[in-house]
């Protein structure tokens, strides 16, 4: 069993994963090998999605 | 109108029952790891599944052998806009409500926010990707009127840099055309139809060509097509219950009734919920209580105001 501390990068990507876990009900991704932090994945909100949707201009 | 709130539930209702609660295979793969953040760069090349094509070239010559064939129609285009190109995964047609005519066309939008919601269920990497819009003549490029909208709306987009495609009819149709192919990077051709892909970022004066291929995989959103002009007729009162009602979840149903969308809104016992079956000719409400199915005799047609009105009489009576 391998304990290594987490560099900065490592550790504030970390703690933006746990956050966006908390509020926004984000993924955090975990290597099925080792259980090791992976990153987020790259999601996109309703929000933004609907958003484009109704902005969606004629065509002609 | 709900004395006679639950009825006993019918051998019908228990078989669909068990057709709802199957556990269903999931038709994604599971999801890669990804970068957290993505430096979007100029898109290189678009990418559709093979569903999607399919969806593009069938409905796009099932439009012009309909009554309002000469109009202009289109669909939005959701997938995975990633560093240097884009995966098309779905459709949302311009629906019936469209408003359109030989020289333009304005989606129905609810219907496709709405179906935004619950194809993005399985993926919430799915983005906007951008459009594709068709031309009744030979105009295979879009206009100059596209270009000032679209100029501003690709503002709204991952990189702001949008997808455009347009659809024309103007190719021969030769005997041999049992499949699609590309004249050109950006052009696929099949049968008499063609669809041409450009791309246009915030700040360009022009469409650029964009290179398109073509991989396997679906189109999330084509169950829904066959009966969008339901999804249209309910999509206002539905995304504003989905909007006040997070845990609400959808599931597109097809069975020997036809297709159908089925609301599930779960209450506050763990199990338990209120669903909604929502058909093209009938909306009928249910209740998933302590592990039983029970129909509930309410037939209001405005699904928003039919679950409150349940929800109501469940907190009467509990």
């Amino acid at each position: 069993m391998d304990f290594r501390p987490l560099n900065d990068t490592e550790r504030r990507q970390l703690i933006n994963a746990l956050r966006g876990n908390a509020e926004s009900d984000r993924a955090i991704l975990m290597d099925r090998r080792d259980t090791s932090f992976l990153g987020t994945t790259e999601e996109v909100t309703d929000e933004e999605v609907i958003s484009a949707i109704k902005s969606v201009p004629c065509h002609y | 109108m709900l004395q006679a709130l639950v009825g006993s539930a019918t051998r019908w209702l228990n078989d669909l029952q068990r057709s709802w609660h199957r556990p269903r295979p999931s038709t994604l793969p599971t999801t890669p790891a990804t970068s957290a953040s993505i430096t979007y760069a100029p898109l290189e090349r678009v990418l559709l599944t093979d569903g999607v094509g399919r969806t593009l070239f069938e409905e796009f010559a099932n439009h012009r052998a309909e009554a309002r064939g000469e109009e202009e129609t289109g669909w939005v285009l959701l997938g995975l806009r990633e560093a240097r190109e884009a995966v098309v995964l779905a459709t949302l047609p311009a629906g019936a409500m469209r408003d359109a005519s030989v020289a333009h066309v304005r989606f129905n939008s609810n219907a496709q926010a709405l179906a935004s919601r619950i194809v993005r269920q399985a993926d919430r990497r799915l983005a906007t990707l951008g459009v594709v819009h068709t031309h009744p003549g030979s105009l295979r490029h879009p206009s100059d009127g596209d270009l000032r909208g679209d100029g501003q709306w690709v503002a709204n987009l991952r990189g702001k840099e949008g997808i455009f495609g347009i659809g024309t009819a103007d190719g021969p149709e030769l005997a041999s055309d049992l499949f699609a192919y590309q004249p050109r990077p950006n052009v696929q051709c099949m049968r008499e139809l063609r669809f041409s892909w450009y791309s246009l970022r915030q700040g360009d004066r022009s469409y650029r060509p964009l290179p398109v291929d073509v991989t396997i995989g679906p189109d999330l959103a084509r169950s829904l097509h066959e009966f969008w002009d339901t999804l249209e007729r309910h999509a206002e009162r539905i995304d504003r219950l989905c909007r006040q009602q997070s845990a609400m979840r959808f599931q597109v149903l097809s069975d020997k009734w036809g297709p159908g969308l089925l609301l599930t809104l779960p209450l506050a016992e763990r199990g338990d919920a209120v669903q909604v079956l929502i058909r093209p000719k009938e909306v009928r409400y249910y209740l998933l209580r302590g592990g039983e199915l029970l129909e509930v005799q309410h037939h209001d047609e405005w699904v928003d105001r039919g679950v409150y009105l349940l929800l109501a009489e469940l907190a009467t009576r509990a």
